[in-house]
C-alpha cells in the first residue's frame, strides 16, 4: 500500500470508508441530542448531515457556528430599518416614544395605558374566548365523541353577543333588518286603513270573506318585510353560473353600466314586457347629468358643466323619471335568483308551511247604527261662542264704585276670568267666600259694574283672539258695515247710511265702540299715515309711474322687514337713478309726516313743494332731469334707449391695427372715470393740481435722467427751487419727497409708458401731495431755524427773489466772492487773508452747507451721489476741489436764506462762466435772475462740472481778460490763488 | 339689388346636413360665395350653400362654436365657442395657427376687423378682448371691460368697436375719436347687426324686439315685434338694400319686416326649432338660416 501510494498520483480525496462516516455521523447526532442543549449558545457548533464541521474560509468567519458568529438572525446583520437613501430619499418616519423604549419599558407603558377590560365585551370576542375555555375543561372531563385530537379551529363553540342576543330575544330574526318595525307599522297602518273602509263599506264586507282579505293583508306585509331585509341586511344568494367566464372573472368589474345591459337583455328574454329596456346611451350616461346634448359627449377628462346641459332640448323628458323608478339596486340580487326570493315571498320561513286553517281570526264589529233623523251637519263650537258673546245683550254701563281699590281689584278679576274662562270666576269665589272684598263675585258689591266690566274684558279676548287665528276679516268687522265702523269712530255717517242704519246701529254699542277703538289703535297706528297718504299727497303728479313707485316705496317703508327688489320699472333704472330717486321718497315721505303731524293750515303738497325747494339742489335737480329725459325720449315714461358718452382710450396697438392715428397720442392718460360719488369726491379738488404737477414730475424727470441738466440742475439748485415755486407750491415737496423715498428707476418705467394702470398710483400722489406740501414747509422752516434764518411764507419768498435788485446782488456777489476766497487760502496754507472768525465761519459753513445740499439737491439723485464723491473723496484734481469749496464757503455771508443760497449758485456759476467770456456770463446771469428761465440755465450748465473745473484751471491763465473791474480784482485773486494752489500742487507732487 | 322691390328670399334651395345637433351660426364669407356654419358638435363647417355641398370641417374646438368668422379675403377663420379660447384658423390646411386664450368665460361673438390683422372677441365675463394676428403675442391688445354683463354680440367697422350685451347697452368704442358710446335700450341685447350704409344698427333683443337705432344721435328708430326671442341667442340682419328686416324665431319661423313701417312683410316656418342664425347674402338675394334641428337652409327669391 505504501509503495502504491508513493507510486501513484491522488486527485482528491479519498472515499472514506462506510464505518468512518457512520461513526461521525453518529457522533454528530449524539452532540445534537445531548452536547446542543447543553452548551451554551455561543458554544454550539453547526454541522452538516455528515457531521462535518462548516468551513467558510478565512476571510467569512472560519467555521461556521450557527449565526452565533455573526448576529442573532439567519439573515445576518441587516438592519430592518435600512432604506436606501439614494431612492427614497426623504422618507420621514413616523418617529413614537415606542422606537425609543426598550422591551421592559414597554410592558411597563402598557400597563400604565388604558384598555378594555376583559369584562367589556361589545361583539362577544371575550365571550367567544371564554366559551372555549370552558369548552376545553369540559373536553378535559369527558372523552370527546371525536376520537384524537379535534383542532380548535373546527369545532369553535359560538356564542353571540348580547346585542345580538337581545335583538333575538325582542323578535329579531337573522336575515332582517332592524329597521322592520318601521315597515311593520306602515303596514299596520295601511291594514288599518284598510279595516276603516271595509267598516265603511258594509256591502263589500259581506261579499268578500274577511278571511280572505286577512290572507292577502299578511302575503303583502311579509313581501314587504322581505324586500325590506334583503335591502338592508345582506342576504347570500347564489347566483347560479350562466356565463362561460373564467370563475372570479367579472368583465364589468370596471363597467357596471354593461353588466345593467346584460341583465336586462337577460331579464328580457326570461321575461317578456315586464321591464321597458333602458337606452344604452341612458345608462352610459345617464349618471352624470340628465340632459346632455345627443350625439355627441364631452371628453373623458372634462367634467360636465352647466354649459354642456342641452338648452335646446325639450323642456320636459318623461324617460328620465321612468328610468329613475326602474332603476334597482344594483348590489340587488340578480335575475337567476328572481326564483329564489319567489319562494320567499309568500311570507312563510324555510322549512314551514302555511296553514290550511288560520286559527286567528280577527273578530269584526258592525259599525254603529246611525239614527234615521241624524242630519249631516256639523256646528263647530268656537265660532258660536263668539257669536253668542257679540250677540249677547251688554249689561249696562254701571258707573264704578266708590272705592278705587275695589275697581281695580274688580277689573283685575275681570281680565282674569275673560281670558281664563269662568272656571277662575267659580274658583275665586269659592276660594274667597269669607272675603268681604270679593263680594262682587255673588251678587254683592259692585256686582253690576263686575259684570260689565267682564263682559267688556270678554269682548276683547274675542277680538284678539281672533285675530291671532289668522282670520283677517274679523267676525265684528263682517258684521259691521262701513257706516257703522265709522260712527264708532265718531265719523259723521253721511245722510243716507245713517237712515239705513238703524237696525244694526243697536248692536254696536258703546263696548264695542270701547273694543275698537282700543284695536284699531293697537293695530293701525302705523299704517294711518299711510292710509291718509292718497288724500294728502301726490307729490309726483307729473309723473305717473313716478308716483306709483312712491307709493310702494311707502308701503314697503311702512311694512318693514326685508324688501324685494323694486320690481317693474324701477328695476330697468340705474343704481344711481334708483338711489337718488330713493334718498328722494324718503325725503318727501318725511315732509309729508311732518305735514300730518304739524296739522298746519298748509296743504301738505305746498309745504312739500317748500320742502323740497329748500332742502337743496339735489331733489329738485333729480326732478328735473328726471323729467327733462321723460320729456325728450317719449311720453310714456320711457327712458330708453339713452345714451351716454365717456372717454375711452384704445391702446395704441389697437388704433395701429386699425391704421387710425391714436387720438390720445402723446397725452398722459386720463383720469379714469370715477366709480362712484365718493371717489370723485375724494379727488375732485386735487385732481387739476395732480394733473399738473404729473406733468411737472415728468418734466423734472426728463431733466434728471439727460445726464447734463441734471449736472445743471445740481449746479443750480436755488433756481430750480424758485422756479418750482413760483410754477406751483405743490411741487417743490413732492420732488423733494419722492427723490427721497421712491425709486428712480421705478419711476422713469412709469414715466416712459405712461399707461392706466399709473392713475390710480397718480391719484394717490395728488391726495399726498396736499400732506407733503404741509410737511415739507415745516421742514424747510425748521432748517432755516437751524440755520438761524428767517424763512417767509412761500409766496412772498419767489416775489423777493424776484425783486431782489440787480446792483445788490452784484454787491453782495462781490462780498460773498471776496469770502469765499478766504477758506480756499486758509486750506492752501496761503497766508491768512481772513481772520479766525471767518475760519470758524467758513468751517461751519461748510458743514452748512452739506447739509442744505443734502436737503435742497436731493431730487437731482445722482448729481449728489457725484457731488458727495467729490466733496468727499480726495481728488487728483485739486483745484476742482478747491473751487467747489470756494463756492460752497461763499456763502458764509448773507442775511438771508435767499441771499445765501443765490449765493451759491452765483458764485458756482461764477466759476463756471469762468471759461465763457465774461461779457457773456454777465448778461446771462443777470437774464436768469430775471426770466427764471430753465431753458438757458440749462445751456449755461450743459457740460459736466468737472469738466468745468478741469478746463477753467487750464484756461484759465489763457482766458484773462480785462472786463469789469469787479470781475478783475475776483480774476486777480483768483489767479493768485490758483497759482499758489498749483505751485502746491506741483510741491505735493514733486 | 336695389330694383324698385326686392324680393324675399323665401324659397328654399338647399338644405345643409352635417352637424350632429344645434347649429349656432352661420355665415357667408365675404363674396357670398361660401357659406360658413358651428355647432354644438364642436365642430365648423364650411359650405357651398349654392351648390349644397359640404367642403370642410374644422375640428379642435373642445367645446361648442358660437360663433365664427372669416377674413375678406377667405384666407383665415376665427371661431370662439365655449372652450373660452378663440381659435385663428387657416382656411386652407384647416390647422389652428393661434389659439387666444384669456377669457375667463365662454366667449359668445368674433369678428375680425377690416384688415384681418385684429379679433375682437366678446365673452360672457362681460368684456370685449381684441387680439393680435400680427404679432406672436398672446395677450389681448385690449380688454374692454366696462359692460356689466355678457357680452353677447361684437361688430366692427373701420373706425369702431360696436358690441351688444345682457346688461341692456350697446357700446360703440370709437378707435378715431377715442370714445365710448354707450347707448341703455333697456332689455339684454342678443345680437347687433349694422344696416349696410352703417348709419343704423338693428339690435335684438330679449324682449322679443328688435330695435332700430340711429347711430349718431342714439335715437330710436322703430321697433320690430311679432316673433319670439326670449331666452336664445339669435341673429338678425337687414337686407342688401336695408329695406328689411330679417329675424329668426323661437318657433322656427323667420319673420321679415318692413324698415320702415315696421310691419311683418312675410313670415314663414323654416325650421322645425330655434333659428339660431340668419345671414344675408352681401350681393344676392340669399340667405341662409340655421337652427337647432340641426340644418343649415339656404333660401332665394
Amino acid at each position: 500500500m505504501d509503495g502504491d501510494d508513493e507510486d501513484m498520483v491522488f486527485y482528491g480525496t479519498r472515499i472514506q470508508a462506510e464505518d468512518d462516516v457512520s461513526s461521525r455521523k453518529k457522533k454528530s447526532v449524539a452532540e445534537a441530542a445531548g452536547q446542543l442543549r447543553t452548551l451554551p449558545s455561543w458554544k454550539q457548533e453547526v454541522r452538516d448531515e455528515e457531521g462535518r464541521r462548516r468551513f467558510h474560509g478565512a476571510f467569512t468567519g472560519g467555521y461556521s457556528a450557527g449565526y452565533y458568529n455573526s448576529v442573532g438572525s439567519k439573515e445576518g446583520w441587516t438592519p430592518s430599518t435600512f432604506t436606501s437613501s439614494r431612492k427614497n430619499r426623504a422618507e420621514l418616519k413616523q418617529q413614537s416614544i415606542a422606537n425609543f423604549l426598550d422591551e421592559d419599558e414597554k410592558t411597563e407603558m402598557e400597563d400604565r395605558s388604558l384598555g378594555t377590560s376583559m369584562q367589556f365585551d361589545t361583539f362577544g370576542f371575550t365571550a367567544v374566548e371564554l366559551a372555549k375555555k370552558q369548552a376545553d375543561k369540559e373536553h378535559q372531563q369527558r372523552p370527546s365523541a371525536i376520537p384524537g385530537p379535534v383542532p380548535d379551529e373546527m369545532v369553535a363553540p359560538v356564542t353571540e353577543s348580547i346585542g345580538v342576543k337581545l335583538l333575538l330575544k325582542m323578535g329579531w330574526r337573522r336575515g332582517r333588518s332592524i329597521k322592520e318595525s318601521q315597515t311593520t307599522s306602515l303596514y299596520d297602518k295601511r291594514r288599518e286603513a284598510r279595516k276603516a273602509f271595509l267598516a265603511l263599506a258594509p256591502d263589500a264586507k259581506e261579499q268578500t270573506g274577511g278571511p280572505d282579505l286577512e290572507d292577502e293583508d299578511v302575503a303583502d306585509g311579509h313581501t314587504i318585510n322581505v324586500d325590506q331585509s334583503t335591502k338592508t341586511t345582506p342576504v347570500y344568494v347564489l347566483n347560479p353560473k350562466q356565463d362561460l367566464h373564467g370563475l372570479g372573472y367579472d368583465p364589468y368589474k370596471h363597467a357596471p353600466e354593461f353588466r345593467e345591459k346584460k341583465r336586462l337583455r337577460v331579464s328580457d328574454n326570461n321575461e317578456k314586457g315586464r321591464r321597458k329596456p333602458l337606452s344604452f346611451q341612458d345608462s352610459l350616461f345617464g349618471f352624470k347629468s340628465g340632459r346632455v346634448a345627443p350625439g355627441f359627449g364631452i371628453g373623458a377628462l372634462e367634467e360636465l358643466d352647466v354649459e354642456d346641459v342641452d338648452v335646446y332640448a325639450p323642456g320636459y323628458d318623461f324617460e328620465e323619471t321612468y328610468q329613475i323608478e326602474d332603476i334597482e339596486d344594483p348590489s340587488g340580487p340578480g335575475p337567476g335568483n328572481v326564483k329564489m326570493l319567489d319562494n320567499k315571498q309568500h311570507g312563510i320561513l324555510l322549512g314551514f308551511k302555511a296553514a290550511s286553517v288560520a286559527d286567528y281570526q280577527l273578530e269584526r264589529f258592525n259599525p254603529p247604527l246611525i239614527p234615521k233623523d241624524f242630519t249631516l251637519h256639523h256646528k263647530f263650537s268656537a265660532p258660536l261662542e263668539i257669536g253668542y258673546k257679540v250677540c249677547e245683550v251688554p249689561p249696562p254701563e254701571v258707573p264704578p264704585p266708590e272705592d278705587n281699590n275695589l275697581k281695580v281689584l274688580i277689573e283685575g278679576v275681570a281680565t282674569l276670568v275673560a281670558r281664563c274662562g269662568i272656571l277662575f270666576e267659580d274658583l275665586s269665589r269659592e276660594k274667597n267666600r269669607s272675603n268681604p272684598l270679593f263680594a262682587f263675585l255673588s251678587g254683592g258689591n259692585g256686582h253690576e259694574f263686575y259684570k260689565r266690566k267682564l263682559w267688556e274684558e270678554r269682548q276683547k279676548h274675542n277680538d284678539k283672539t281672533k285675530q291671532q287665528s289668522d282670520s283677517k276679516v274679523s267676525q265684528s268687522a263682517q258684521k259691521m258695515t262701513a257706516e257703522s265702523r265709522g260712527r264708532i269712530l265718531g265719523e259723521k255717517p253721511l245722510e243716507r247710511s245713517s237712515r239705513d242704519l238703524t237696525p244694526p246701529i243697536p248692536s254696536v254699542s258703546s263696548a264695542d265702540t270701547a273694543n275698537l277703538q282700543f284695536d284699531l289703535s293697537n293695530t293701525f297706528t302705523q299704517p294711518a299715515s299711510q292710509s291718509q297718504l292718497p288724500e294728502v299727497a301726490k307729490p309726483f303728479l307729473h309723473d305717473p309711474a313716478k308716483q306709483e313707485r312712491f307709493e310702494q316705496f311707502l308701503k314697503e317703508k311702512y311694512r318693514g322687514g326685508l324688501r324685494v327688489i323694486d320690481a317693474g320699472e324701477a328695476s330697468k333704472m340705474s343704481e344711481a337713478a334708483r338711489a337718488r330717486e330713493r334718498l328722494e321718497f324718503e325725503s318727501t315721505a318725511e315732509v309729508i309726516a311732518k305735514g300730518n303731524s304739524g296739522k298746519e293750515s298748509k296743504t301738505p303738497s305746498l309745504l312739500l313743494a317748500d320742502v323740497l325747494a329748500s332742502s337743496g339742489l339735489q331733489f329738485t335737480a333729480s326732478i328735473e332731469k328726471s323729467k327733462g329725459t321723460n320729456d325728450g325720449v317719449q311720453p310714456e315714461a320711457n327712458m330708453y334707449p339713452r345714451r351716454e358718452e365717456y372717454q375711452w382710450r384704445p391702446s395704441p396697438l389697437l388704433c395701429k391695427r386699425f391704421d387710425l392715428i391714436d387720438p390720445f397720442m402723446g397725452k398722459p392718460p386720463p383720469a379714469p372715470r370715477p366709480r362712484n360719488k365718493m371717489e370723485s369726491f375724494m379727488f375732485m379738488p386735487d385732481s387739476s393740481k395732480s394733473a399738473k404737477v404729473g406733468e411737472s414730475l415728468n418734466m423734472d424727470k426728463d431733466l434728471l435722467f439727460t445726464d447734463q441738466p441734471s449736472k445743471e440742475r445740481a449746479m443750480e439748485p436755488t433756481e430750480d427751487l424758485i422756479e418750482v415755486a413760483e410754477v406751483e407750491n405743490v411741487e417743490r415737496p413732492v420732488d423733494l419727497y419722492k427723490a427721497i423715498f421712491s425709486d428712480d428707476s421705478d419711476e422713469e418705467g412709469e414715466s416712459t409708458n405712461p399707461s392706466q394702470v399709473d392713475d390710480p398710483e397718480r391719484k394717490i400722489e395728488a391726495a399726498n401731495t396736499t400732506l407733503s406740501r404741509l410737511i415739507a414747509g415745516d421742514f424747510l422752516e425748521s432748517l432755516g431755524k437751524e440755520l438761524g434764518l428767517e424763512v417767509p411764507p412761500d409766496l412772498p419768498y419767489s416775489e423777493s427773489k424776484a425783486s431782489v435788485p440787480n446792483a445788490q446782488k452784484q454787491s453782495s456777489d462781490a462780498k460773498g466772492e471776496r469770502d469765499g476766497l478766504q477758506p480756499c487760502g486758509q486750506s492752501s496754507n496761503s497766508a491768512a487773508v481772513g481772520g479766525i472768525s471767518a475760519d470758524n465761519e467758513s468751517s461751519h459753513d461748510v458743514k452748512e452747507v452739506d447739509r442744505q445740499k443734502n436737503s435742497e439737491l436731493l431730487p437731482a439723485n445722482a448729481t449728489i451721489k457725484k457731488d458727495g464723491g467729490e466733496s468727499e473723496k480726495p481728488k487728483k484734481d485739486g483745484t476742482s476741489k478747491r473751487v467747489y469749496q470756494h463756492g460752497t464757503s461763499s456763502s458764509s455771508e448773507g442775511d438771508s436764506s435767499r441771499k445765501h443760497r443765490r449765493h451759491i449758485q452765483r458764485s458756482r456759476s461764477i466759476v463756471n462762466e469762468t471759461s465763457s467770456s465774461s461779457d457773456d456770463y454777465e448778461d446771462r446771469h443777470r437774464s436768469r435772475s430775471k426770466k427764471k428761465d430753465k431753458g438757458s440755465s440749462r445751456d449755461g450748465g450743459s457740460r459736466s462740472g468737472s469738466k468745468h473745473h478741469r478746463r477753467h484751471k487750464h484756461k484759465h491763465k489763457r482766458k484773462e481778460s480785462p472786463s469789469g473791474s469787479r470781475h478783475g480784482s475776483e480774476r486777480e485773486r483768483k489767479e493768485r490763488r490758483e497759482a499758489k494752489k498749483e505751485g502746491h500742487k506741483y510741491s505735493a507732487r514733486g | 339689388m336695389s330694383g324698385e322691390r326686392e324680393r324675399l328670399p323665401s324659397t328654399e334651395v338647399n338644405v345643409l346636413k352635417g352637424h350632429e345637433g344645434a347649429v349656432l351660426a352661420a355665415r357667408f364669407n365675404g363674396n357670398g360665395e361660401y357659406c360658413l356654419s358651428c355647432g354644438k358638435d364642436r365642430t365648423i363647417r364650411l359650405w357651398n350653400p349654392h351648390r349644397g355641398i359640404h367642403i370642410k370641417t374644422y375640428k379642435s374646438h373642445g367645446r361648442e362654436v358660437r360663433d365664427v368668422h372669416v377674413t375678406q379675403d377667405n384666407s383665415k377663420l376665427c371661431s370662439c365657442g365655449g372652450d373660452r379660447q378663440v381659435f385663428y384658423w387657416d382656411v386652407a390646411t384647416g390647422k389652428v395657427i393661434r389659439k387666444f386664450r384669456g377669457h375667463d368665460s365662454e366667449v359668445n361673438s368674433v369678428k375680425f376687423n377690416e384688415y384681418s390683422t385684429v379679433v375682437v372677441s366678446a365673452g360672457y365675463d362681460q368684456s370685449l378682448r381684441a387680439w393680435d394676428c400680427r404679432s406672436h403675442s398672446t395677450e389681448p391688445i385690449q380688454i374692454i371691460n366696462t359692460f356689466s354683463d355678457s357680452v353677447m354680440s361684437v361688430s366692427l367697422t373701420k373706425t369702431e368697436i360696436i358690441a351688444g350685451s345682457v346688461d341692456g347697452t350697446v357700446r360703440t368704442f370709437d378707435i378715431r375719436m377715442g370714445r365710448e358710446t354707450s347707448d341703455q335700450l333697456g332689455q339684454p341685447v342678443n345680437c347687433i347687426s349694422l344696416s349696410n350704409d352703417g348709419n343704423c344698427l338693428l339690435a335684438s333683443c330679449l324682449d322679443s324686439t328688435l330695435r332700430l337705432l340711429d347711430r349718431g344721435t342714439g335715437e330710436l328708430l322703430q321697433e320690430y315685434k311679432g316673433h319670439t326671442c326670449k331666452s336664445f341667442k339669435m341673429d338678425c340682419c337687414l337686407t342688401n338694400s336695408d329695406a328689411h328686416v330679417i329675424g329668426g324665431s323661437e318657433d322656427g319661423y323667420i319673420y321679415f319686416w318692413d324698415l320702415v313701417d315696421a310691419s311683418v312683410v312675410s313670415k314663414f316656418r323654416a325650421h322645425s326649432s330655434v333659428v339660431t342664425s340668419v345671414s344675408y347674402h352681401p350681393k344676392d338675394s340669399c340667405m341662409v338660416t340655421a337652427s337647432v334641428d340641426g340644418t343649415i337652409r339656404v333660401w332665394k327669391s
